[in-house]
This record gives C-alpha cells, structure tokens and sequence, in this order.
C-alpha cells in the first residue's frame, strides 16, 4: 500500500498536507490523502466497511431473528415498530436485511477467496513455467471460459443441489477462469524481471520464487480482481435466485429476498422488494467503486498525475 | 334394472345438492349449482379466445402424464365419456360424450354406445371419416400396451376392449371395478386417437399428429410460443364451440402474464386454471371490479410425508404429534391467503371430501396443540424431542418454500428438530417423490378428480406413489373394497370412513388446500371455471361478445 | 502470417476437444436422469430400465460419448429425448432470437459504453467523469431482472400498457417483432455496458499516455483529433476482445430475460433441458456455444495479427 500511495503524492500537495493537519502517521496520511484524490473510491469504501459493520454485528443491531415470524404482522409497512416492514410472513425486514448482509459477505468472499485462490494458482504456475505446461493449461481454461456462466452454474447446482456452500462453491470455481488468464498475463510480466532470474540463479525453489517473489506482485492486481469480483458474485446470486438456485432458505439473502417474495408481492408490499434491492445495488455500487479506486492507486501506470488531458 | 342402470345418466340429483352444500359449506363462496346446460343453448359467435397455455413436451397421451400435455390435446380431442361442462367448481359428474349410453350387462363387463355422426378432423389421413367402435378400441389397446404409458396403472383392472358392431364397444374387466367411468373421463390420457395416424407418424408426439374428434383443430404450433387453435366445423355438439378458435400462449413468468391481463391481452387469468394468484387478487379487483371473479378450493392436498415404515415414524403417536405440531391456519394464512384444512381428498372435490369435524376421532389431531404433540412425543419415548430431515423442493414454487419454512419453525415448536433439506426439481423427483429419502418430506400430492387413483396409489404397498411406504392391511381391504362396490352411497362411505381412518393414523400428515380464484374479463360470456384439465371443454361452451 | 492462424488454429482446435468432453460429461453428473423425469411418479422399476435400453442410455459412457462425437462431426446432433424433434431444428429456430437480442444488447452497450468511457477518460477525474462512471456503475448495481420485473409490471399499473406477450416472427410483421427485442434488449445492455465502458477508460487512459501522443500534443493537434483519430483504434482493439467474450456471457445468459419478456430463445431453451435432463439438448446447445466462442476467439486472434506486426506467439 505504501508504495502505490508514494506515487499520489505529488510535490505540490506534500508540503501543504504536512502543515495544514496534525497527521503524523504514514498510513493515516495515506488514507487521508487516498479519500481527497479518490473521493468515489473512498465512498465506496465507506459503503464497504458499513456492510461488513453490519454482517459483524448483526446479532446486535437486528431486533428479531430472521425468521422469526410475529403473528399478526404479515406485510406491515415500514413504522415504528418495523423500520423496514414484515414480508409476507410476518418476518421483520430490517433483521432480514442485516442478517442478509451475513450472507452476501459469506457468499461474497467466500466466492471471492475460493475463486482468487483457484486462479492464483492456475495463473501463477502457468505464467511461470511457461512452455508446454502454459499451452495445455491455458487450453483447458480457454475451453472452461468458453461455457457459459449459466450453464456451468446451472450444472454445478444440480449436481450439488441447493445449499449456502454449494452456491459459493459453484461461483467461485466459475469465476475462476477469467481472473486466471489476467493473473497470468500480470505473472509473465513479473517473471521477465531480472530478478526473478537472480533468485533462480541463487538457487531458489519454485515455490520459494512463486511466494516470496511474484505473488506479493501480482497481489495488487488480485485485490482489484477480488474487490470487483465481490460486486459480481452478489449480482451473480440474486440472478440465480431468480432462477430458482440460489442460497436456499431460510438464510435471508438479498437477493433471495428480491426475487422471491419482493417480486411476488410488489404491487403490495414494495418494501419487500425495495430495501434488499438497495441493499444489494449500494454493495455493488460501493465494491465497484473502490475496486476502480483501487486499481487507479495500485497500478501506477494509470493514475491521473502525469498525461492527463487537460 | 341393473344396479348400475341408476347411474346411466348423471344428473344432478336433490340427495348430490345436499351433500355438496354441506362439504362446500366452508367454501369462500358458495353459488348454487347451475342447471344442466341445455345442448342448444344460443351464444355469440366469433372472436378468438387468447388465453394463457402450455408447452406440452408433445403430443402423445400415451407417453406421458404431463399435464401440458393434456392441457393443449383437451381441445382437439374427445373422450369416451367427460366431465360435465358448466358446473360448480369442484363437481365432477360423469356424462356422455363420444359415447352417448351404456350398459353393464354383468360385473365385469361394460358396453358403451357410440355417438353417429362424429366425424375425425379433416386432416390426412383420417380426412374427415367417421369415429367408430374401431377407433375407440385401438386406442385403448394402445393406452394398455404402450410400452411408456405411465398412466397405465389408471386401467389395470382393465382386460381387454373388444368391438361389438359399428358403434358398439365392450369392456372387459378383470374383476368389479366401480371407477372405470371416472377413470375414462378423466382428462389425462384418455382422448381417442386414429390408427391412421398413428401408422403415418410412427407416435403421436408431432403436432401434426395431433388430430382429434374434439371441439378444435391444432392449426399451428410455435414450440414455446403458441398453440393456434380453429374451431372445427364438424364438431358433433350443436353450435360449439361458439369462438373461431383460441390462442393457447406459452407465458413463463407469473409478472409479465399479470400485466398481459391487466392490461386485456389475455381474456381469462394468467395463472394456472385460468386463475388469478391471490397475492395479486387484492389489487387487482380494486383496480379492475368490472371482471369476472369465481372463488373454489383446490383439489390438490398439499402434506407432509415420512417414513413410516421405519423408527421414529413407524410410532403413530409421534405421527400424530406431527400433525399436532403444525398451524395449518396460520400457513394458509401467511402464504396462500386462503385456503382449508383437508382431509386425505382435497376439499376441492366436493363431492368425496368431508369437512374436517366430520372425521370423527381422527378430527382432533387436526388441532394446533404444540403441548399434545410434546406429550406425545413423551410417550413415544422422545421426551427431549426428535431429530430427523424435512425434503422439499423450489420446483413446485416460492409458495412452498414459504410454507415449508413456517412448517419447520412450527415443528420445532413442538421439539422436532428439523433440517431443512432442499432439492432441485429433477433430483426430488427421480428420489424423494419416489420414497427414496430419510426422515420427512412436504410437497403437494397429485391432483385428482376422484378419490380412488390418489388412495389406492398412495396407500397399497409397492405402488411408485406410496411416499409414505405405508403397509396397513386394514387400509388395502378397504380401498379394495370400495373398487368392488357398485353403488354410489355405499361407495362415498367407505371413502369417507378411509379418510377417517387415514386422519387416525397419519401416515400422511394432510395439511390444507389452497383457495383459487378464477377470473374471466367481462366480455367473456358462458364461462364456467372448473379445476380440471379439459380447458378444450370449457372453452368450447363459452363465447365472446364485446357488446 | 499462415502460420500464426494455422497454429492458432490447431489450438483452438486443441479448446474444442477439451470442451466437448465437458459438454459430454458435465451434465451426466447431475443425480436423476431423464427417465426418471419423464416416467415421473408412476413408473415401475421394469420400465424405467426399458426407457433407458430404448433411449440408449444403458450403453457404457464412453461408448456413449464416442458415438455422439461420431454423429457430431457428421453434423448430427441427436434428437431430444423428450420431444424427438431433432436438436439441429430446435437450435436453428431458437438461436436467431437469442442472437439478435445479444447483438441489439452489445449495440446498446456500446452506444451507451464508448462515449461514456472516452469522456471519463479526457476528463479523468473531473466532475464529469465521476457522475458518468457513477451511473453506468448504478446500471451496473441493479439485478437486470429487477429492472426488467419493473419494466413490465409499472406501465402495466400506470399507463395499462405491457410489451407483447406473443412472440412475433420477422416474416409476419417486421416492426413488431424488432420492437420487441428493444426493452429487454436494452436492459441486458446495461450490465455490459459498465464493464466495456470502465475497459474502454483505462485503455484509452493508457494510450493517451504514450510518447506518440504526446508528440501529437507537441505539435498542436486538436483534443479531438488526438483522441479521436489517434488513440481510440489503439486502444479499443483489447475492448474488442473482451466483447467476445461478453458475447458468450450473452448467448448463455439471456434466459432470465428471456422467460420474463416471452422470448424463444436458446437460454431459456436450455435452463429447461438442463431442468429436465435432456443430455442431447444440453450437448448440442452447449457445443454450439463453445464453437461460436471459440470461433469468435479466433477471429479476435487472427484480428489481432493482422492489425499488430508484433503479435506472435
């Protein structure tokens, strides 16, 4: 991190900021400075950090359970009692979403973890041997990219029939393959580095090189492909939803919610349909931004100090 | 006369008037029933009727038992004898159709006359001939010998069909089976078909083969589309069908098909039975008063099965605890809106159901009472409660799904730890619907029209639909029993006294059945809603007139 | 430059075989089998294994999947095992509609795509470029069946109109059946059209960094022609190859629009094969996607070659 917010500081700012606030510490400053350049990234951030606050202390901030259905509360709009209104069966709304917002940070990064794994290790091993291995390799995943993202889900779904692992599994392992290929892409650009070729020199295992020396160079572009991929993979879970193979009940998952009971009822509950569906937009939204932000920060070659057109 | 002369023509009697008003008197509402309907009954002619339809998988009623399948062919084709058109919603009498007549010489033996004059669809190859005793007897060697027909199981005790003169058929059965009419007019499978036809085409599975004696001809077929049904200018009834033809279209999704008959693109509701759903009903009628609306209850039951041939379930007392344990009112009331608590027949079958109260001892099982269910399950020796699987499946809807959840935190109300275990469509049906599962299931049970196909499958021991595995002698005497009986009254009291008896044992904890609403725009005239599949029927009575 | 297409060839070749083997075997490990679908709940042990014996389905897998790459490469795509019909008929029907409401989708996307990124690419950083990304991400953030679940049930409410719910082919009435494709096409734009627009930024930010341009500057040329006449063609030819593979995302994932709009289209058409487990449904359709992306894939390569002398690997 601190590398690639050397690079934000320009000249000019560096005295100003020394003066104008009491920040010492590098990294609060880093952070300071990160928010002031990149104002949408630091709101997405912010939505960011919210989301998870409220998958951490769900338990505290909801006030029912989520499926706890109080008699006599079917489809109350939103007042005192229930800030978001009950669904259809007599569930309250605003437990529902935050403990949703569990569900879409397991399923999120969950995905996220399983899929960023999967394509670190095709992409690091194939962009470093090279040679034969990368032509098969890049085959199977050329032939793997080429399927669909439905179908692939679709079959993985049936065959492990629904269930909150089943569905983080499949979209991890579909998400793989096109992280994979720019993982790979970022991984012959680290190896043709004259170091690479000291440390081999020097007698270094390969996987001794592939840990110590590309991944943590290929982890700026992970985190990008991670924080963007996060906003995806929600997006990806409410379309299966809607479909009918999403994260099953009873966990409350947005976009379950969405495309379950919000849409059948719409016409007369709106807050089934409306606070989920906000909930999953502003996630999306705020990982989307920060990943744009964070690529913009990490990745020197296109920050806006130098070459910008105006 | 013969015992069974009494039946020749079933008509509505004072006796079925009083019993069908005493079963429906907890109905959402109650409409006398209509007067038979008078065969020249003047209409409007004209117009096309664009309605909502299926995509059957094809075309041959020997080789499936899907109801889209039967849907599209109840317009093209005629059966033996059908379901009496302009009725109460939930009435199921039997009347004439191909066949205006019959007899029973002895118990075994059934002969029908034929209808003159009914002429094939004027398409090759049958161009038109006329239907004779002929046709009718291939088409049930056909039903009975086809290889794939999983509906054979409906004439089992059918021998052979055997052709008399021109217009007269005999059945020969194996022993006294008092259903065969009601199996015959049941809208699934039994539409007669031509030899002709079949010979050209191999199957009957392509639309062009789909060719009939019924009230409209197949004119187009778009897979996953449409079906462009004509009238048929030859049909034998006098005047029907009244509309030029129909539009059967493929609508997938609940939203759009609502908006399509909100906004007049569809003559009759968009959901199924040319239904409205209820969650959207309210706003509906509010915004649209002027339409037709028609309330009845389903003749499907929904209910939770389980294992009762092994532990824990084998013990009919943690059965009955079940049944203690869950609220049906309170399912009903969060997720179909309105519906009733049923017996093993679905209410909807007015005719065969009783109400609840009238179940004798077994009625009290029905009762909401988590503390009876933990007493008990005391006694069945789980005083510290039951841990065992609930299998249910999205594919039949969100509806369940809800009704499942409810169902599960009810069940733990009363100390039956259930896990949820939920399957896709296709695994469900290949395993748990097959009784291949551990613990408990829920789900709808199979839609009927009598109460005889869904009995005698779910309860007799190595039939496929025995969910429950269920192996109680008691219960095979009696089923084979009311197979036997010839009479009518005597019938309907062994059925009632099965249902009695399945609510004492619960081997199927029979939960409710939902509340349906049929809707019809204003210039759709003559039409009489009905839960069954002949929509061919019902459309070919009503007409349109915009006047 | 044979050379490079002939191997490039040979590899997309290598793709394919690999491809089909998963077509073959991925959807033959879902649990339940078609059999059982079709006999569904009353079928009896003995008929259940004759279906199978008649359907072919009995047979070793291998010997299975070695017949159906023989019919395959004889271009015989089986039959469906529900309807009969052949395969080869239904996906000649159904793929021209997902088609043309995949390419009117990519045409939105674009339309909507280009100028948005090229904007937020001059004024990178500006007012403008972050109200432009914030709503194309906005486009982005919302379920495209929510949309169009809102598309369809609001007019109805507000102004009694819905979008036709008969299909309607292009020889019975031109407009209509173009007019159609224009609401979901244009929702099932919006989700693509973020991604080519943030693809088209960063490249366009990386090109108008390199030193040719800034000679362009040097010598006065206008912003206009610079960005315009310079750079854009540089930098959109890593856009064009991801709008391959958006075209696969496409052509697989159109079935949620389809179901709610009426379409006939592929996606649709194989959500319900694979629902209910019709293998040579499954294969064909997936086959001819994989083809199509594969195909596509090379014309990007050979694309590619052609256009930059120092492509070759």
């Amino acid at each position: 991190m601190a590398n690639g917010v050397e690079t934000l500081i320009s000249p000019s700012a560096h005295g100003r900021i020394g003066r104008r606030t009491a920040i010492r510490a590098p990294r609060l400053r880093a952070l300071w400075l990160f928010c002031r350049k990149k104002p949408l990234g630091a709101l997405g951030g912010a939505i960011v950090l919210a989301m998870i606050l409220m998958a951490v202390l769900a338990p505290w901030i909801a006030r029912y359970s989520y499926d706890e259905t109080i008699r006599g509360a079917r489809m109350k709009p939103p007042g005192a009692q229930f800030w978001m209104g009950t669904d259809n069966l007599g569930r309250d709304m605003w437990s529902r979403v935050v403990y949703g917002a569990r569900i879409s940070v397991t399923v999120g990064f969950g995905a996220v973890l399983i899929a960023q794994a999967l394509a670190a290790c095709i992409g690091i091993t194939s962009g470093y041997f090279g040679g034969k291995f990368d032509l098969c390799v890049q085959r199977i995943v050329d032939a793997w990219q080429s399927f669909p993202f439905l179908v692939v889900i679709l079959s993985i779904m049936a065959v492990l029939g629904p269930g909150l692992v089943n569905v983080t599994a499949a979209l991890g392992v579909v998400g793989a393959a096109n992280a994979s290929r720019v993982i790979r892409g970022t991984t012959i650009s680290v190896v043709q580095n004259v170091y690479i070729e000291s440390a081999r020199a020097l007698g270094a295992g390969h996987l001794r090189i592939m840990f110590r020396h590309i991944l943590p160079n290929v982890a700026a572009t992970i985190i990008v492909l991670a924080t963007i991929g996060l906003g995806a993979f929600i997006l990806a879970e409410s379309a299966l939803s809607f479909l009918g193979f999403g994260v099953p009940p009873p966990y409350p998952s947005w976009g379950g919610m969405l495309s379950g009971s919000g849409r059948a009822f719409f016409l007369d509950a709106p807050w089934i349909a409306v606070y989920p569906g906000l909930a999953i937009s502003m996630a999306v939204f705020g990982f989307n931004m920060l990943g744009d932000a964070l690529r913009d920060a990490l990745d020197p070659r296109l920050r806006g100090a130098a070459g910008r057109v105006r | 006369m013969d015992a069974f002369a009494s039946n020749r023509f079933r008509g509505v009697t004072r006796r079925d008037l009083l019993k069908a008003g005493l079963a429906a008197g907890a109905a959402a509402s109650v409409e006398p029933l209509l007067a038979p309907r008078r065969l020249h009954a003047q209409g409007k002619r004209g117009g096309i009727l664009r309605v909502r339809g299926y995509d059957p998988p094809h075309f041959d009623p020997h080789q499936t038992l899907n109801f889209k399948t039967n849907t599209t062919l109840s317009f093209v084709h005629s059966k033996l004898v059908r379901h009496k058109v302009g009725v109460a919603p939930g009435t199921f009498t039997v009347e004439p159709d191909l066949a205006e007549r019959w007899e029973e010489p002895d118990d075994t033996t059934v002969v029908f006359h034929l209808r003159r004059g009914v002429r094939w669809h004027n398409k090759p190859p049958v161009n038109g001939r006329e239907l004779t005793a002929e046709d009718v007897k291939f088409t049930y060697d056909r039903f009975l010998t086809e290889q794939q027909n999983p509906l054979k199981f409906m004439l089992d005790p059918v021998d052979r069909v055997e052709v008399i003169e021109r217009y007269t058929v005999r059945f020969r059965l194996k022993e006294p089976f008092a259903w065969l009419l009601n199996m015959l007019a049941n809208p699934t499978g039994t539409w007669i078909v031509a030899r002709e036809v079949v010979e050209k085409y191999g199957d009957l599975r392509k639309p062009e083969s789909a060719i009939g004696t019924g009230p409209f001809t197949l004119e187009r077929y778009e897979p996953n589309v449409k079906t462009v049904f004509r009238r048929n200018p030859t049909y034998y009834r006098p005047g029907e069908p009244w509309v030029d033809g129909v539009d059967w279209l493929v609508m997938e999704d609940a939203a759009a098909g609502l908006a399509a008959y909100r906004t007049g693109q569809l003559d009759c509701g968009n959901w199924h039975m040319w239904a409205v759903r209820q969650q959207d009903l309210e706003s509906l009628k509010k915004s649209q008063p002027q339409l037709g609306y028609r309330d009845w209850v389903s003749n499907v039951t929904q209910g939770i099965y389980m294992r009762s041939d092994k532990p824990p379930f084998n013990d009919v007392r943690v059965r009955r605890a079940i049944s203690h344990a869950i609220d049906r009112q309170a399912i009903i009331e969060s997720v179909y809106i309105k519906g009733e608590p049923t017996p093993a027949i679905g209410r909807g079958l007015t005719e065969w159901s009783p109400r609840i109260d009238q179940l004798g001892p077994g009625a009290k099982y029905y009762r909401h009472d988590p503390r009876e269910a933990r007493r008990l399950l005391a006694e069945a020796g789980f005083a510290g409660g039951l841990k065992t699987q609930l299998t249910a499946t999205p594919g039949y809807g969100i509806d369940l799904v809800d009704a499942v959840q409810l169902a599960q935190r009810q069940l733990k109300e009363s100390g039956i730890d259930a896990e949820l275990k939920l399957q896709e469509y296709g695994a469900y049906m290949g395993t748990t619907f097959l009784g291949k599962y551990e613990g408990m299931a829920m789900g709808p049970f199979s839609i009927a029209w009598e109460p005889h196909s869904s009995l005698y499958g779910m309860y007799t021991p190595e039939q496929p639909r025995n969910s429950s595995h269920v192996a109680d002698a008691r219960m095979v005497s009696m089923l084979k029993q009311q197979m036997r009986t010839k009479d009518l009254e005597a019938r309907r009291k062994i059925i009632f006294d099965i249902q009695r008896y399945a609510a004492e044992q619960q081997y199927y904890v029979y939960l409710y059945s939902v509340g349906v609403t049929g809707s019809w725009r204003p210039h759709v005239k003559n039409y009489a809603p009905n839960s069954s599949f002949d929509y061919g029927n019902r459309a070919a009575a009503l007409w349109l007139d915009r006047s | 430059m044979r050379k490079y297409v002939l191997r490039r060839l040979l590899v997309a070749s290598a793709s394919l075989v690999i491809a089909s083997l998963g077509v073959f075997s991925l959807p033959r490990l879902i649990p339940g089998d078609a059999v059982q679908l079709m006999l569904e709940e009353r079928a009896y042990g003995k008929d259940l294994d004759d279906l199978r014996a008649k359907l072919g389905l009995d047979r070793p897998i291998y010997v299975q999947y070695f017949d159906w790459l023989g019919r395959v490469v004889r271009g015989q795509l089986g039959e469906s095992l529900w309807t009969k019909r052949p395969v080869i008929e239904e996906l000649a029907r159904r793929l021209p509609v997902s088609l043309e409401l995949g390419l009117m989708a990519l045409c939105f996307s674009i339309a909507i795509a280009l100028p948005v990124g090229i904007i937020a690419a001059i004024r990178q950083d500006s007012f403008a470029d972050y109200i432009t990304r914030s709503l194309a991400i906005v486009g982005l953030s919302v379920p495209g069946f929510w949309i169009a679940t809102l598309a369809v049930l609001l007019p109805a409410i507000w102004w009694g109109w819905s979008p036709p719910i008969q299909f309607t082919e292009f020889s019975v009435d031109p407009w209509a059946h173009v007019s159609q494709f224009i609401l979901p096409a244009a929702i099932l734009g919006l989700a693509s059209a973020a991604a080519i627009m943030r693809l088209t930024r960063a490249m366009l930010l990386d090109v108008l960094r390199q030193d040719y341009v800034r000679t362009a500057w040097a010598k006065g040329v206008g912003e206009r022609c610079v960005v315009l006449k310079h750079s854009l063609k540089n930098a959109l030819i890593p856009v064009v190859t991801v709008l391959g593979i958006q075209v696969a995302q496409i052509l697989g994932g159109t079935v949620i629009f389809e179901t709610i709009f009426g379409l006939p289209g592929m996606g649709r058409f194989l959500f319900d094969a694979i629902n209910q487990r019709d293998y040579p449904v499954i294969q064909g359709i997936n086959l001819l996607i994989v083809s199509v992306v594969v195909v596509m894939n090379l014309t990007v390569d050979a694309f590619y070659a052609f256009l930059d002398p120092r492509i070759r690997y």
